[in-house]
Order: structure tokens, then sequence, then C-alpha cells
């Protein structure tokens, strides 16, 4: 007979860009002090590469934009903070089952999963977030395919469909992010502009342009794919020690990984093909079953991709936003490492 | 534990073996190791892993009364090695003993959630994303698996007909759905290897190789040893394979996963590169008995269910990544155990799943969702003259039935690309009736071509050939020649939009010269009246023209359902009435007509009514519209005016409402079916009719059928004895207004 395990599975959740934002100020200094070691080696990283330590970023007195949102220190301290928050989980009490990440986050998940063990995972992290210090390729727009209670809505995605098949005309869009009940869009300048204008504008803030992103998977990231080639070894990456799911919902296993096709995926196709998030969540909450879903700080916005892609799949049961917050409020599925009364169940 | 728990006693042998590192022996050879990277083995141990676990989960769950199907895949994991070595562009036709090749062939696709979704099948959940509940299958768009309903190898046939489909889909530049470079996979049981199907198949195979004709098909027989209970002779398989003419014959351990990788990857060079039939014999167990309620100490000793249960391919596996340090015997528990805990949790979650609750929600995929909005164009004019030729100044003129099926096959060949035509002797011979001539001259050989004398080749082809994106034309060339491959339609054409909840279609328009009344020759096989077959199966269309316009306007709706909707659809086609011109006398010419112009076609279901009267009314169809005609003209005037004749070629799918509306308030209502009295479509019209009547509390009309006997036609001049004749509607209209009437003439009635 297998063990029976008390322990809740979980399924982790490493977000993306944009997480550390001006509520997050601090958050490595409000939890990261079990890894003070690795920070010292963080900090002895970007202070090599001329970058401001994660620590001062993270220790600055108020949050800027010009210092916190540039992908060169925001991906930094994401990772930081999602590394931190990971290695922060009660072990005894949950069990991980599988590690899936947002955009950015799939280089979390690598880290914390060892498939790049210690440094390996800051260093992917940090230069591919550090590509555009050069200047930003595109952006990126997001903008709702689901109503306002959360249900996915067939033809407000053909709508979007259509008008980025309209920006292709002027220049060049793409899907960049299958983000629960939205979509981010990743364009050019030409195409951006078309989009923000013909747009029509939903639920008081939609479309909205992401400030400092640039346009992450998509085919614009050619030469940046390229370039993360020539700066990253292949040797950095080891098989993960729990499973990963990926920005297409392909699993990679523990024993089985398939190091040469995990380092081409990471540096080619997740860096120029739509990252599908909502189908990286699917899969993992059919294929492992868990019992919780824990999403990694900073932050907490992905939680409501997340609620969303539960809604897409009717998981136990929730149809619709209310649903979603009935049960969140009873018996927590969603456990967001960044909301302290959250937090504490995990910890 | 209970010896009968089989389940639970190879799981435990498998957790205490390996922690021991008590592995079974094995001579298989395995220098071929060297050829396959540590994570590829590991990854096909997974998958065999994920399957056994998943066979394990829903034994326990059948013993909570939550999963309804047991039948597994353990001892045939092996099979994870042909789909590591195939990709999803290849399309595979799967028994049920493949969940290792499922789980593998998933992996390739990225979002798959394979064993989720076989939770949801065993469970039987509404949510099962291939049969929506209706059935334990393996089946998967993506992963390019149409789900297999049959268990007795009538897969087979249609993998040499997809097969085949891959050339001809190049050679005719078809937008097809399968890659040119593509194969077929197609796995079995040694026991299934004696199927008549799929002795047929293999025949097929051969056939077609033996004359170099494309043939890039993997057959793989799983051979357990046993069928049931019964055992296959020791070295049956590989005695009768070995030597076939055309299949190279392969043998692998499957057992032993270097070995079935190393023997796959030769067999599917083979079939790949060569294009040719390879028939891959690879040897497995069967663990825990057939299937869940199988006991197997019944019939089988317990030393030999243990040898058998110590060469599990899981083991073999284990032993493999442990000699070779590609993983450690803890490594090896903590993979097994954790997937094991990984599918009870998935197990649970899928029992939560909705069920199908209502026979609506069951029935709704037995006819597939329209899938093309608009019926293809037909082609113009320009077009059409260069195809029609010399006949085209011919389309005005009157012509009996087979000569108008033949102007209309021409249309319907130019309008769809994609249609082919084939069956015995349609070709150059043009059909033993002439109903075909010509066309293969006009069109190729590409497109109209001639099959070996198996009608269930001929029907597994075509479903094999609607796979890969072709409309298939098959002929049968004679009613009484379909019986015998009538599981194509019955099994497989027809069942495949229900178990795939319209995802998979198989559109075809089977064309059956048949019926009686063929003058002077007569005799069982070449003028059975027997549709009984067809009456009772869900989803397929089944038509019957009476006449050379009609046919040529159902021929076009028919071919326009198999294109929008992927309907299967079988065109009976009266011999009798082929070549008929006359009605009453000799060049009367009244049962020529025209051909129809281009925008008309038959309204799906409806029937066709010819007369104003409304004393008697004659439904029938075929043979029995024409010997009906026969009998009001001679009658007179009088029944002339008194009676209406519907004609409803789309027998069982004929709109019920329609009908009856047209029959109207008529009060007697004479049937005419030249099919026999027991069994035939007129039994359920009277039924319909009946109910009709009694649910709209409207008083009966007199009812009466006149069928053919219960009887096989006889040769010769007795060959009509049998059957309804235009004497006997004549003498039934007349004493069934006799009777209504008190010896009154229709006439005298209405005055």
């Amino acid at each position: 007979m297998s063990q029976v395990s008390s322990r809740k599975t979980a399924l982790v959740v490493c977000p993306g860009r944009g997480s550390y934002g001006r509520n997050e100020l601090g958050y490595l200094r409000r939890y990261g002090q079990d890894l003070t070691g690795f920070w010292s080696e963080v900090d002895a990283f970007r202070k090599q590469k001329k970058q401001p330590t994660v620590t001062e970023l993270d220790n600055q007195s108020e949050f800027s934009l010009s210092l916190h949102v540039p992908g060169e220190n925001a991906a930094a301290l994401i990772y930081c903070a999602s590394y931190t928050d990971f290695f922060s989980i009660d072990r005894e009490k949950i069990e991980v089952v599988a590690v899936t990440g947002n955009s950015m986050g799939w280089y979390t998940a690598l880290g914390v999963t060892q498939s790049l063990p210690g440094m390996a995972g800051f260093e992917v992290a940090n230069t591919m977030g550090s590509m555009m210090q050069g200047g930003i390729i595109g952006g990126q727009l997001i903008y709702p395919i689901a109503d306002e209670n959360w249900v996915p809505q067939a033809d407000m995605k053909k709508n979007l469909e259509g008008f980025i098949a309209e920006a292709n005309q002027l220049g060049e869009a793409y899907v960049s992010i299958y983000f629960g009940g939205y979509v981010v869009v990743g364009a050019d300048d030409k195409a951006m502009s078309f989009l923000m204008k013909a747009l029509p504008k939903v639920q008081d803030r939609f479309p909205m342009k992401l400030p400092g992103h640039a346009a992450f998977h998509t085919p614009l990231l050619r030469q940046t794919s390229e370039k993360a080639f020539a700066a990253l070894k292949p040797s950095l990456f080891h098989k993960p020690n729990l499973p990963l799911v990926d920005g297409r919902g392909s699993i990679w296993q523990p024993y089985s990984t398939d190091l040469e096709a995990l380092y081409d995926y990471t540096l080619h196709h997740q860096v120029t093909q739509t990252y599908d998030f909502s189908k990286a969540v699917t899969v993992g909450l059919k294929e492992f079953a868990p019992d919780v879903v824990i999403l990694l700080g900073p932050g907490d916005a992905t939680g409501g991709a997340l609620g969303q892609i539960m809604i897409e799949n009717k998981w136990l049961g929730c149809q619709s936003k209310q649903d979603f917050i009935a049960r969140q409020s009873q018996q927590p599925f969603v456990l967001s490492m960044g909301r302290e009364e959250q937090r504490s169940v995990v910890v | 534990m209970s010896i009968f728990n089989r389940a639970e006693i190879v799981d435990q042998n498998f957790r205490a073996k390996v922690a021991k590192g008590e592995f079974p022996f094995s001579a298989t050879d395995e220098s071929a190791i060297r050829n396959y990277p540590p994570h590829v083995l590991v990854d096909v141990f997974e998958s065999q892993v994920m399957s056994r676990h998943a066979d394990l989960s829903a034994r326990r769950l059948r013993e909570r009364a939550a999963s309804f199907y047991t039948i597994g895949s353990s001892g045939h994991e092996g099979n994870a090695a042909v789909a590591k070595m195939t990709s999803p562009q290849d399309m595979a036709f799967l028994h049920y003993r493949s969940g290792a090749f499922f789980m593998q062939r998933a992996k390739q696709y990225p979002g798959s959630t394979p064993l989720y979704d076989m939770m949801l099948s065993l469970v039987a959940s509404a949510d099962d994303p291939i049969s929506g509940g209706r059935h334990k299958v393996l089946g998967s768009v993506e992963l390019n698996i149409p789900p297999q309903t049959s268990t007795i190898a009538s897969h087979l046939p249609k993998a040499v007909g997809t097969a085949l489909s891959i050339q001809r889909a190049k050679l005719m530049n078809l937008d097809s759905h399968l890659a040119s470079d593509s194969i077929v996979i197609c796995n079995f049981g040694d026991a299934s290897a004696n199927h008549s199907v799929a002795l047929t198949a293999f025949n097929m195979a051969s056939w077609c190789a033996y004359q170099s004709l494309p043939l890039p098909l993997l057959f793989v027989c799983e051979d357990n040893g046993i069928g049931i209970s019964t055992p296959t002779p020791d070295g049956w398989i590989e005695q009768s394979f070995r030597n076939r003419v055309g299949l190279h014959y392969l043998y692998c351990d499957g057992l032993n996963m270097v070995d079935s990788l190393r023997q796959t990857e030769v067999a599917v060079r083979i079939a790949r590169k060569k294009r040719q039939p390879v028939f891959l014999h690879m040897k497995t167990v069967r663990l825990l008995g057939h299937a869940g309620s199988d006991i197997e100490s019944m019939y089988n000793t317990t030393r030999n269910i243990e040898t058998t249960e110590s060469n599990d391919p899981l083991m073999h596996s284990a032993r493999i990544l442990v000699e070779n340090h590609i993983l450690s015997r803890e490594d090896i528990l903590n993979m097994y155990d954790s997937m094991r805990r990984r599918i009870d949790r998935v197990g649970e979650i899928a029992i939560m799943r909705p069920k199908l609750l209502t026979a609506k929600e069951v029935v709704a995929s037995v006819i597939p969702p329209m899938k093309v909005e608009k019926s293809r164009p037909f082609p113009d004019e320009d077009t059409r003259k260069e195809a029609f030729g010399g006949d085209w100044k011919q389309l005005e003129s009157k012509h009996h039935m087979a000569r108008l099926i033949n102007l209309g096959l021409v249309d319907q060949l130019l309008q769809y690309p994609e249609m082919i035509l084939f069956g015995e002797d349609v070709a150059r011979k043009g059909g033993v009736y002439n109903v075909t001539a010509g066309l293969w001259k006009k069109f190729g050989s590409r497109r109209v071509f001639n099959t070996p004398l198996d009608e269930t080749s001929i029907l597994g082809a075509a479903v094999g050939y609607a796979h890969n994106k072709f409309i298939p034309v098959p002929e049968i060339q004679f009613l009484a020649y379909v019986h015998n491959a009538e599981d194509q339609i019955r099994g497989e054409a027809s069942t495949l939009s229900f178990f795939s909840e319209g995802q998979f279609t198989n559109p075809m328009v089977v064309r059956i010269p048949g019926l009686a009344y063929q003058k002077g020759f007569g005799g069982h096989f070449h003028n059975d009246n027997s549709l009984a077959i067809f009456r009772d199966i869900p989803g397929v269309i089944v038509v019957c023209p009476s006449n050379g316009y009609d046919a040529v306007r159902l021929m076009r709706t028919c071919m326009d359902l198999a294109y929008r909707q992927g309907r299967v659809c079988i065109f009976v086609e009266p011999i009798a009435l082929y070549m008929t011109k006359d009605l009453l006398a000799p060049d009367d010419g009244l049962w020529t007509f025209p051909y129809p112009v281009a925008t008309d076609s038959a309204s799906f279901g409806d029937p066709i009514v010819h007369g104003k009267g409304d004393e008697v009314c004659i439904v029938t169809y075929g043979n029995g519209h024409y010997l009906s005609q026969q009998a009001v003209a001679k009658l007179g005037g009088d029944y002339k005016d008194a009676v209406k004749i519907i004609d409803i070629p789309w027998l069982w799918n004929t709109d019920k409402t329609k009908l009856m509306n047209a029959i109207g308030d008529s009060r007697r209502v004479l049937i005419v079916d030249e099919c026999r009295k027991t069994g035939s479509f007129s039994e359920g019209l009277v039924t319909d009719i009946v109910e009709y009547y009694s649910e709209h509390h409207k008083p009966l009309p007199h009812l009466q059928r006149l069928t053919a006997d219960d009887c096989f036609i006889p040769l010769g001049v007795a060959a009509t004895v049998v059957l309804p004749s235009c004497d006997g509607i004549m003498g039934a209209l007349q004493n069934m207004m006799q009777k209504e009437n008190g010896q009154s003439k229709p006439s005298e009635n209405r005055a």
C-alpha cells in the first residue's frame, strides 16, 4: 500500500511581471530573512553587473516607477520575492505536487524546482529581465475576454482576435499571454497604437497598456531569444525535483525531463510564442488535482486570473465570480502568499 | 488480501520486488539501449506507470461503484514504445489495452490532460472530452486517435483504408487531414487476429502491397497468449503472419522496452519510408484478468497466473533502468507511489464531474452537428460542358434511372473534388449495370477505381478514407452482399459520431444496387429484398429512389449531408428500375425523365406526393411506387381521381409530420412494401401511423399492407410470385374500396 499523506497537496503558481508594486516594497525584508545567504550572492551578482542590488531596491523608502518597474530591476525583485515565498512554505503540512508560473514566473518555477539550481535561476531571470535595457521592443496591453462576472465570453475573444488581425495590417500584433479572463497582447508600436485606439473601451479600464513591458512571448522577441542562447549555457539546466507545467501546458517530470529540450523551450518557444498561462494552470489542476493552489508573492493580482481559470473549467463547482468568492471565503482554494491571512495557512 | 484480487497482488509485487531488487530475468538482447538516451527510457516507463495506475484506480473505483469499465492495459504497457516512436500526425486506431500508448502520445501534444481525461472516461462523466460519458474509449481529436468502439477487430479494415488514402490524397492534391509522410497505426490482440474482419484487413493489406500500392500501415499485434479464457496456441501468430505476401513481419518482446523501442523503430521506418505494411508481433502478458469481472483462477492455475505476473513489463522496465544506473530503486518507487497518489486525487475529482442524465443528452451525438454552413457550389457551366462532353446535349432528353444516376455522378464528382467512387467492377467496366460507365475515363483511376471482391474491405476502406477528408462513394455490387460486411456500417461508421460527441465523422454515400423484380433473372443473391439490417441503426440515412429524376436529386442531397454534416448515407438503387423506360405499354417512355436542373435537389425527409385523391392513399417506395402508378393507371379514371400515391424515398428518415399531413383525410391507406413482411419498413410505418392518429385523437384510417412474403427470391419465372405485383395492388385497391363502401366504385362513393 502506498503511504497515506495527511499533508495538503498544492499546485504552486509563480507570478509574472507587474506583481511587485507599491504595496510590495520591503517584501524581502519582511519575509526573506531565512535566505540572507542567498541574498548576498544575488546582490553580489547584481553588483558585478553594475545593477542596483535587490536588497537596495527592496529597501527603498518609496516605490519608484523608474526604479522598480523596468525589467532589469522588476524581474530580479519578483524572482527573489517568489523564491522567498516558495521556501517559506511549510512542507510538513503542504506537499507541493507541481509548479507552474506566468510569463517570467516560468524562470522562478525553474529556480524553485532546482531545474535552475541556486544562482542559476536568478541568473536566467535577471539576464532575461535585463534584455530590454537598451530599449523596449514593442509593448503589451491587456484586454478582457470574460464578462464582469468572470464568465468567459467567446464573442469577446473572437472580437479581440479580429482587432489583432486588423492590427497586423499596420504592424505586428500577437496574443502574448492567455491570462484567465484576459488576453495580453504583444505588439509593435504601430499595431499597439492602433489597438489602443480601436479596441472598444470596456469595464472602465480596458484596453490597458502595461507600463515598461515589452512584447514578450511574441515573434517580435526573436533576437532576444538568440541573445539568450548566446548568454545562457545549457549546463545551467538540471532535472526539476518537482513536476513543472510550462506555458504550453506541457509537463516536465522530475525523472524524464530532456534537458536539451527544456533549455530550448525556455529560451526559444517560451520567449517568442504565446504563453498560455490559462492552459498551464488548467493542466496543473486537472493532471495533479491539488487540494489547494498556492500563489507565491509578491502581490496577489494573479489570484483573479486563477479564479477565472477555475470558472472556465467549472473547477470545484465554480461557475462565476460569486461562486469563487464564496468558495474563497469559506475554504480558500487559492492561497495567495501576498495576503497575510492566507499566507499564514501555508507557512 | 484476497487471492482473487490480482490488481492488489500485482501492485504490491511491484513495490516489494523493486524494493528488494528482485527483477525478472530477460534473455532479450538489450544492446540497443545505447540508441536511447536515459530520459527517453524514463519517459516511456513513466507512461507505463501512468497507465498501470489508471487500471488499478479503475478497479478501486469500481469497488465503490464509481467506475464502470475495468478492461485495462496491464501487461500491454509495451505499446508506449509505439507511441514514442510515432507522432500525433500518425493516425492511430487503438484497441482497449492501449492506455500506455495514449499516455505517451499525449505527452507530444502540449496541454493534454490524459490522466484526467482517462479518469473522466472510466467514471462515464459527461465531461469526458471524447465520448462525453457515452463509453470508455481511447480517443482524441488532438492526438489523432479516432475512438474505437469495437472489441472484435472491426477497426482493422478502416485502418487499411486510411493508410491507402494518404497516397491518393497526395496524388489528388487534396487538402487532406493526414500529412503525406504520415503512417497509420492499428493495434489489436492475438485473439482478435482470428476475427474475419481482421483477416480481411490483412488480406487487403497484402493485396495492395503485392501490387506495390503504397500502404504505410503498422499493424501491432499485442500477443498476450490468451483470448479471455481460450489460450492462443503457441507460435500461432508467428506461423500465421511470418510469411504473408507483402507484409513485413517483425517480432518484439513487448515486456522489454528497449526491444520494443528498437523493433518499433524499424517497423515505423519501413512503413514511413517504404510505404509498406508491417506486422509487428509484440509479445505481452495479460495481467489482472480479462476484466474486473473475470476471475482468472476459474480457468487458469494459480501457478500460471503467478508466472505471468512475475513477467510484469513494469518490472522489466524497472530492471533496465536500475541495471543501467538511470534510476535508483528508490527513485522508481517514488515515481510509482507519487503517480498512484496523483491518479487517486484525479479520480476523486473525476467522480464529482457531471454524468449524462437524460435520454436527450445521450442521443444528442447520434447525428453529428452541421459543420459546414454552406453547400458546396455547383460546378460552373463551362466545367460541366467539358466534363459531360457529348452527353451535355442529352441532359434535356428523357432517360432511364441508370443513365440519370450516371449523369448525376458526373456532376457530383465535379462538385466534390474529394469524392471517390469505388467498388467491384465500377471502373473500366462501368459496373454491372453501366451506372458508372465512363466515369473512370472522365475522372481517372485516382477517383474511380476497382476493389477486390470483398465488401468488408470496401466499406472499411470507405470509413478509412473518410477519416482523411475524402467523401467516399463505395458501391456494394448487390444488396445481398452487404450482409457479410454489415458491421462496418452498424458497428463502425454509424457509431463514430455517437462515441466522439460528433467530433469525428466518416461521411459517405454507399451505393447499393438492390431489391427484386429483375426480369428473366431472379435468384436470391441478385434480388435480395431486405433492408432490415439498416432499419435500426441510429443516425444512418437510407434512401431508395423510385425513378431517375428523384435519384439524382436525392443523391445531391445525400452528398450535401455527407459534406456538411458528415452523415453516413445508404443509397439503395432498385436494379429493376435501372433500365425501365415504360410504365404501361412498350415504348410509352412514361418512366423516363429529364435530368434535373442544377439547382434542384431533394428536401431531406420529404415525402413526394403524386395525385390528389383523398379516398385511398398508397404509401410506398422504390419498385412499389412504379407498380402503384401502373396499378392506378390500369384501374382507370375514377381511381386516378380517388387515389393519392406518396413515395417515401427517405424511408425511415421520412418526416413523419409531413407524411401524416400528406395522408391527410384519406380514410384508407395501402402500404406497398416490396420487402419481406417481417422486419420490413412497413411494420414501422404502420406503427407510426397508429401512434400518430392515436396521439392526435383522430379515427384511424383503414390500413392494409401489401408486402413480399417471408421468403427468399426464387429463380426464373417464379421470381416475382412472392412479391407485391401490379395486379395485387389493383386487387387491394378494389377490395379496400369495396369493403369500405359496400361494393361501390370510388366514383359512386364520391357521388
